[in-house]
């Protein structure tokens, strides 16, 4: 056997510090094989990373693509102009064929190579529902992605026409078939992809005699469209896509932006104990020659090989996932969404962001192991905690700018400031960090004299803030998030004059009357003029739709020559629909009329009217946001008044201090009357003769089904009414909710993560204590405690941040009602399962899963 | 020439009635191609004898000498280079990367200076040749037993020329027969020039050192010239 020196190799290029490009490979392909190695420890990390990643993925697919796309109508154009030869609007008045065809010229002329699409409306045969006649070339420069061919061919002769599926279903029709209206041989079935709600037969370019809207699509340059003649309605693909900033893809990745900063602050305590468990190796590198870069480098590696692992694999999640959902979404969205029509912009930043929190949150214990002396990591002794005297100050100083930035996001444009509102948040956010350490050490101090089972985990979680730290501020910001959301919600949905909720109970349908004249229905839709049906009929009709849906009550709703009105001319405005309270109405909601007193002007559901100096307008008075003959549909916005000072109330035509009774027993829905107005008042008001019948409200024994409800619409389409049935809106209880347990589920997530993190750093303890005669009651103790107070620690601190930057947001918010409207709504119940349960839930959790005896009771478990 | 010298080395650990005298004034100083064997009992000051002779802990009083440069003048990343490049470490517990093979353990420290990868795993299977490990080298470290771990440990410390073999009980955890395999690398090594310092409980061990110096309380109480150096065991290694 020889043993030789062997002679040291050159070295890449000019000699680094750290060792260059070879050292940091080294380092590097280290970092991966202890992934590989220790994926374990690492699932919980790798678990979250991954379902942040799937759920941006699978959110964002959705939030983007379920409106229209932003160029639907528009095919592969840039330009759009559209011709009305029939009914004028305000967009688009009415032209003669021979001017349409002019102006047709003139763009050929301008710009080229231009597509004329042709429409003329067509009812279906014995109903009211109506479908477009469209010419199209399907070979056209610019229509094809308005057009797809499902079966048979497209139409080549004026003799052929192809059908969409909704209309081949309604018209009874199929390929070979004759279309009765027109004489011709249905010859495929087509739709538009863009939307599949738009029915229409389709025949080649030039068939239409009498076309009733004509669109021609065509590209040209910004500049040249100012030069167009006025009167000319163009449209660009730019000004019809939404220029919001909070559109779905923005909220989807400020929310991923705050699930990837909870990760990140989870993630820490994890990365920590990775570092501790490989102290004596990262000990041993340092002994070789590895400078602090190369130690932080393995740590930080790993962090990013994290990230970027799970990254790939919630995105592999995600994209299965938002496959499997794409053709539910393309049902509910109605139109076709290609396969990979995912938000790049989004998913991407969000992929990254994933890997930048897990490279942070592995970099926080990567200098701290640096900074361990060789010696003692060789040894594997975990560093003593270093006795730090953080000062609350930089904390306070945060949670102050977090309150400004709040006063100000709620002082710009009615409270809808969100340039404030981020950096608000995210002040708010530092400061329960940066105080976070100083109420652990508190907490501590609290329990100084406490039994040792509490003191002791309660001195741990001070010893070692770097774990208990990042998770009491994952904790909080959930709850911050949660708190922000019941407070606002609740508030919100308190306001009197613009009460927010859902619009009809599950078994509940109104029938609205056509409006008089062109007009908006009650969902915003515009109606042609038609003759109006008699009453008899209409009201036949209601009762027909009530039949079908099984209904208990059917009961006529009477819009008073009367409004109600905010006294205040700043703030939010009166919204929604008022009706009479006819004894029929009154007896529907088991309301005897007869216990009503002669004195009392209005009955209503609505928290807190009766209090809120409501003001009665009527006659000439109606207030412009009162219900009365508005032509408001319910619903409608009431918007805030923005003129500041009072609204006008003269004697005459307004009664300054009506007499409002709190009915709970009216309906809560927005839509249906919360609040009506007594005939009593309406005869002292002498305006009773001038109430109008608005429609009818249904009441089903059940929630009416969604073929009852596609029923009652053809029904009523066929007597020229319209339906409302329940919409979609959350009621205040569902977010509030919702936004509580998520706040409990976040909070219990992070603590069953990282309370074992913590533990595990005083594991010697917990052996010393059993050797030392400790049973499993201390032990669960100890486990208990920590989880408790963690949980509560995190609960109140988020709170109160919330409410620091709430109560700036409310108090220079004009819209809102001021503080009086946040704290004379704050959700007791929900803070109390927040603050209260949450830590006792912790507590019972954690007491139930300790006290098994710890494995190895005198020696540390074998690395 | 004394490559490694210590002089009038102290090292205190804590302060006020917690203070510890680990190393009081001591002066040491091993030759190229010399092997010291440190003795003493539990809390004597060996190992941090050896951290301090490794740059790993700075002492309290004293200056350290490596090949003529005092280590107090270095940065601590000029110390890292110096223990990338002349000195190399052994200790009981073997200390090898267990999410690297034996080869990536013992290229790693010329990795770590800059040497590519392919080069340096080139010069590292020269090394675990020459300590007869060729089939293990790309085994990890829990699939070798105990002998070959402290071999590959030891193949890491000499390899790309070092000068300086640090070794903390290196044979603590080993049999007899493994330990003496172990002592007689060390010795081969000491043997193509490289100075060494073994800490050691081992009495038998020590007495194949050119010099053994006795620790008590953190001072050197004694130095001796083992009577009888195992030369059998020296009789089959190159250049003895």
């Amino acid at each position: 056997m020889s043993v030789g020196v062997l002679e040291r190799p050159g070295t890449t290029g000019a000699p680094e510090p750290s060792g260059g490009v070879p050292a940091r490979r080294a380092m590097v392909r280290w970092a991966w094989r202890l992934f590989r190695r220790e994926w374990r420890q690492q699932l919980l990390i790798l678990l979250l990373v991954v379902v942040a990643v799937a759920a941006v993925v699978v959110g964002s697919a959705v939030a983007t693509n379920t409106p229209p796309p932003a160029g639907a109508g528009f095919g592969t154009a840039h330009d759009l102009a559209t011709f009305n030869l029939s009914t004028p609007t305000a967009k688009s008045p009415s032209r003669s064929p021979a001017a349409v065809e002019r102006q047709i010229a003139l763009l050929r002329r301008r710009f080229g190579t231009v597509q004329v699409i042709e429409n003329e409306t067509l009812t279906v045969p014995g109903s009211t529902q109506t479908y477009q006649l469209r010419s199209q070339d399907p070979r056209g420069p610019y229509g094809g992605p308005m057009l797809q061919l499902l079966s048979g061919r497209s139409p080549r002769g004026p003799k052929e026409i192809a059908v969409t599926p909704g209309l081949a279903s309604e018209l009874n029709l199929q390929v070979g078939d004759t279309w009765s209206q027109g004489g011709k041989t249905v010859v495929g079935i087509v739709q538009n992809p863009q939307n599949l709600l738009d029915d229409f037969a389709l025949v080649p370019p030039g068939q239409l005699q009498h076309p009733s809207q004509v669109t021609v699509l065509f590209d040209a340059p910004d500049s040249a469209l100012k030069t167009l003649p006025a009167g000319l309605n163009v449209a660009t693909v730019a000004t019809a896509a939404n220029h919001n900033l909070i559109n779905p893809s923005t909220i989807v990745l400020a929310l991923a932006t705050v699930g990837m900063l909870l990760i990140a602050l989870v993630s820490i305590g994890g990365f920590t104990v990775l570092a501790q468990r490989r102290l004596r190796a990262l000990g041993m590198l340092e002994s070789m020659g590895a400078t602090d870069r190369n130690v932080r480098l393995v740590l930080e590696a790993n962090g990013v090989i994290v990230g970027a692992v799970g990254a790939l694999a919630g995105f592999a999640v995600g994209l299965a996932a938002w496959l499997a959902y794409r053709p539910y979404n393309e049902q509910s969205a109605h139109h076709l969404i290609a396969v990979f029509a995912l938000p790049w912009k989004v998913i991407v930043p969000a992929m990254v962001l994933a890997v930048v929190a897990t490279f942070f949150a592995a970099g926080y214990p990567a200098r701290a192991v640096t900074r361990v002396p060789v010696v003692v990591a060789l040894a594997g002794r975990p560093a003593p905690p270093r006795q730090i005297h953080r000062s609350l100050l930089p904390g306070v100083i945060a949670l102050v700018l977090g309150f400004v930035f709040f006063s100000l996001s709620g002082a710009q444009r009615n409270g809808g400031g969100a340039t404030w509102l981020i950096p608000g948040f995210v002040a708010l956010v530092a400061g329960i960090i940066l105080v976070s350490p100083f109420f652990l050490v508190l907490l501590a101090r609290i329990g100084r004299r406490s039994p040792v089972a509490v003191r002791l985990p309660l001195r741990d979680m001070a010893r070692y803030r770097a774990r208990s730290g990042s998770a009491l501020s994952a904790i909080s910001v959930g709850v911050l998030i949660a708190v922000v959301v019941c407070a606002v919600a609740v508030a919100r949905y308190s306001n009197a004059f613009d009460y927010v909720g859902p619009n009809l109970a599950p078994n509940e349908l109104a029938v609205y009357t056509p409006p008089t004249g062109p007009t908006f229905g009650p969902s915003g839709e515009s109606r042609p003029a038609t003759p109006a049906p008699s009453v008899s009929s209409q009201q036949d009709t209601a009762r027909a739709i009530a039949s079908s849906v099984g209904a208990r009550d059917v009961y006529a709703l009477e819009s008073p020559a009367a409004g109600l009105q905010n006294p205040s001319g700043s703030g939010r405005q009166w919204s929604g629909q008022i009706y009479v309270a006819t004894p029929a109405l009154l007896r529907a909601y088991g309301i005897d009329p007869s216990s009503i007193p002669s004195d009392v002007d209005v009955l209503s559901s609505r928290p807190g009217l009766a209090g809120s100096g409501v003001q009665l307008t009527y006659g000439g008075g109606i207030g412009g946001n009162g219900g009365g003959g508005s032509s408001l549909g319910p619903g409608g916005p009431g918007g805030p008044g923005g003129q500041g000072g009072t609204n006008p109330c003269p004697p005459g035509s307004c009664l300054a201090h009506p007499v409002v009774q709190a009915e709970s027993r009216l309906p809560s829905g927005t839509s249906a009357p919360n609040t009506v107005i007594t005939e009593s008042a309406l005869r002292r008001l002498h305006v009773a003769a001038d109430s109008s019948l608005q429609g009818w409200m249904v009441e089903g024994a059940n929630p009416i089904t969604s073929a009852q409800i596609t029923n009652a619409r053809s029904v009523a389409a066929s007597n020229d009414l319209s339906i409302e049935s329940k919409n979609e809106a959350p009621a205040s209880a569902e977010i509030v909710d919702w936004a509580t347990v998520f706040a409990i589920a976040l909070a219990l997530g992070i603590l069953a993560m990282s309370v074992g993190l913590l533990r595990s750093e005083t594991a010697s303890d917990l052996r010393t204590l059993t050797a030392a005669g400790a049973s499993s009651r201390t032990r669960r103790s100890l486990t208990a405690v920590t989880a408790g107070g963690l949980a509560f620690l995190g609960a109140l601190l988020g709170a109160v941040a919330a409410y620091v930057g709430l109560v700036g947001w409310y108090r220079s918010n004009p819209l809102e009602g001021g503080l009086s409207d946040l704290f004379d709504h704050v959700p007791w119940t929900n803070l109390f399962l927040i603050v209260i349960a949450m830590p006792l839930v912790a507590v019972l959790v954690g007491w139930v899963l300790a006290g098994r005896d710890p494995s190895g009771i005198a020696t540390r478990p074998m690395e | 020439m004394s490559y490694l010298e210590l002089h009038d080395v102290s090292k205190t650990y804590g302060d006020g009635i917690a203070q510890v005298h680990a190393l009081q004034g001591v002066a040491l100083s091993v030759d190229a191609g010399s092997l010291v064997a440190v003795m003493g009992a539990s809390g004597s000051g060996k190992s941090t004898l050896l951290t301090i002779a490794g740059s790993l802990e700075d002492p309290t009083r004293g200056e350290v000498f490596v090949d003529g440069r005092p280590l107090s003048t270095l940065s601590r990343n000029g110390k890292a280079r110096l223990r990338r490049q002349s000195i190399g470490y052994v200790f009981q517990d073997y200390n090898l990367l267990a999410g690297l093979s034996a080869l990536e353990n013992v290229s790693l420290p010329l990795e770590l200076d800059g040497v590519a990868a392919r080069k340096a795993q080139g010069v590292a299977l020269e090394a675990l040749e020459d300590f007869g490990l060729t089939d293990r080298a790309s085994h990890f470290p829990d699939q070798l037993s105990g002998g070959e771990r402290q071999r590959v440990a030891i193949a890491r410390a000499v390899v790309g020329g070092r000068r300086l073999l640090l070794a903390d009980e290196p044979s603590g955890a080993l049999d007899s027969t493994n330990a003496e395999a172990v002592m007689r690398q060390i010795l081969a090594a000491c043997h193509r020039g490289m100075a060494a310092v073994v800490v050691t409980h081992d009495a038998q061990l020590a007495s194949w050192a050119d010099r053994v110096v006795f620790l008590r309380d953190g001072r050197i109480v004694d130095q001796t010239m083992p009577a009888q150096r195992p030369e059998a065991f020296l009789a089959d290694l190159p250049n003895a």
